[in-house]
C-alpha cells in the first residue's frame, strides 16, 4: 500500500477519520457515496474507503435505496471515526426514540442485533424532533383549515 | 453578543465583506431561529443519551477490532518460530543480567573494601600527625618551662641588675685575614 494508518501523501496537520457523505452524479441527479475519509480532504476527494452508496431520489416503486457494508463500518467505527449528521441520521435506529419512551426505560437486546438501513446504530434525536415537529405542525394545521373554511365561507 | 438576540453581521454568501449591503436589506433585521425552553431540555437529555449509547458502541467496535488484530497476530504462520526464539532471546538477556549484576557486584564490594582501607588508613595518618604535634607541644612546653627559670622577673629585677653590674662583660674582640681571633683587649 502507498500510505498505512492516517499517513496521506498529502501532508496534513490535525484532522480525524469521518464516515460522511460525498456527493457525485449529473446536474439535477445527485447520488452519495457514505465514504471514510480524513475530516481535512475535499467532499468528493480522495478517501480511505467507501462504505456505501445513498440514491436520494425515489425509484420507481417510491423507494430510496442505500447500500451499506456493516462490517467495514463497524471497523471503522472501532478505528476511532467520526460520523456527519446525516450520516448518523441515516444509521439510526427506531425504537430507542419512541414517543412514550423516556430516559428511564431500560433498552433491551443489543442494537448490533438489527442490522439494515436505519437500524444500525441509535437513532439520532434530531430526527425524532423534527418527526415530533412535523407531527405537531401537521396537527396545528388540521385544526387551524376547518377553523379557517367555516369562518371564511360565511 | 447573546445566542437569541438579533445577528449584527450577515455571513456572508456571494458577496465580499467589503461589497455594500443592498439597498433593500437596508432595515432587514435578522434573528435567530426561535428556541421552545422545554423542547430545548428534552433534546438536550436525548442528546446526552445518545452520545451515551454511541461511545458504548465504539468501545464495543474498538474491542473488536483489537479482538482481530491479537488474534491476527496470534495466529500468523510463523507463530511457534517466533515464540521460541522470543524464549531464547528472553533467556539470553536474563543470562546477560546475571552477568552483569555479579560483576556489578563485585566491583561494589570491592570498592567499599577500597573505602574501609582509606578510611582507616587516613584515621591512623590523622592519629599519628596528632600525637607527632602533641609531643612537639609537649618539648615546646618543657623548653619554655626551661627557659622561664632564667627570665627575669620583677623579683629578680633588683639582682639580676647586681648581678650584671657586678659582672661586667667584654665582647671586644679582635680577627684579622686569616682568621684569627683574639679575645683579650685594651680594656679587661
Amino acid at each position: 500500500a502507498l500510505f498505512a494508518g492516517s499517513r496521506l501523501l498529502k501532508g496534513y496537520r490535525g484532522g480525524h477519520v469521518v464516515i460522511r457523505f460525498a456527493l457525485g452524479g449529473c446536474t439535477n441527479r445527485p447520488f452519495f457515496r457514505i465514504v471514510a475519509a480524513h475530516s481535512r480532504r475535499a467532499r468528493d476527494g480522495k478517501y480511505l474507503e467507501q462504505l456505501g452508496c445513498l440514491d436520494p431520489l425515489p425509484n420507481a416503486h417510491g423507494e430510496r435505496v442505500a447500500g451499506l457494508n456493516l462490517e467495514r463500518l463497524r471497523h471503522w467505527l472501532g478505528c476511532g471515526a467520526q460520523l456527519s449528521r446525516p450520516a448518523e441520521k441515516l444509521l439510526g435506529r427506531p425504537g430507542a426514540w419512541g414517543p412514550g419512551w423516556g430516559p428511564a426505560t431500560a433498552r433491551r437486546g443489543s442494537p448490533l442485533l438489527l442490522a439494515g438501513l436505519a437500524g444500525f446504530l441509535p437513532l439520532h434525536p434530531m430526527t425524532v424532533t423534527g418527526a415530533e415537529r412535523l407531527r405537531r405542525r401537521r396537527g396545528q394545521e388540521a385544526v387551524a383549515p376547518p377553523a379557517d373554511g367555516s369562518p371564511g365561507a360565511r | 453578543f447573546p445566542a437569541w438576540g438579533p445577528r449584527l453581521l450577515p455571513a456572508r454568501g456571494r458577496k465580499t465583506r467589503y461589497d455594500p449591503p443592498a439597498k433593500s436589506k437596508a432595515s432587514r433585521v435578522k434573528l435567530p431561529p426561535p428556541v421552545d425552553p422545554e423542547e430545548l431540555l428534552v433534546v438536550t437529555e436525548r442528546y446526552r443519551q445518545h452520545r451515551l449509547l454511541l461511545s458504548a458502541l465504539r468501545a464495543q467496535f474498538r474491542a473488536e477490532v483489537l479482538q482481530k488484530k491479537r488474534e491476527a497476530l496470534l495466529s500468523r504462520e510463523d507463530s511457534a518460530e517466533l515464540q521460541e526464539q522470543h524464549q531464547r532471546l528472553m533467556a539470553w538477556n536474563e543470562q546477560e543480567n546475571a552477568r552483569q549484576r555479579a560483576r556489578r557486584e563485585e566491583r561494589i564490594r570491592k570498592e567499599e573494601e577500597e573505602e574501609k582501607k582509606q578510611k582507616l588508613q587516613a584515621a591512623e595518618n590523622k592519629a599519628r600527625k596528632m600525637e607527632t604535634f602533641l609531643q612537639e607541644k609537649e618539648k615546646e612546653v618543657l623548653r619554655l618551662q626551661e627557659e622561664a627559670r632564667t627570665f627575669i622577673t620583677p623579683e629578680n629585677l633588683e639582682a639580676r641588675i647586681e648581678e650584671c653590674l657586678d659582672n661586667p662583660r667584654n665582647y671586644n674582640f679582635a680577627i684579622d685575614k686569616e682568621g684569627r681571633i683574639v679575645k683579650r683587649t685594651v680594656l679587661s
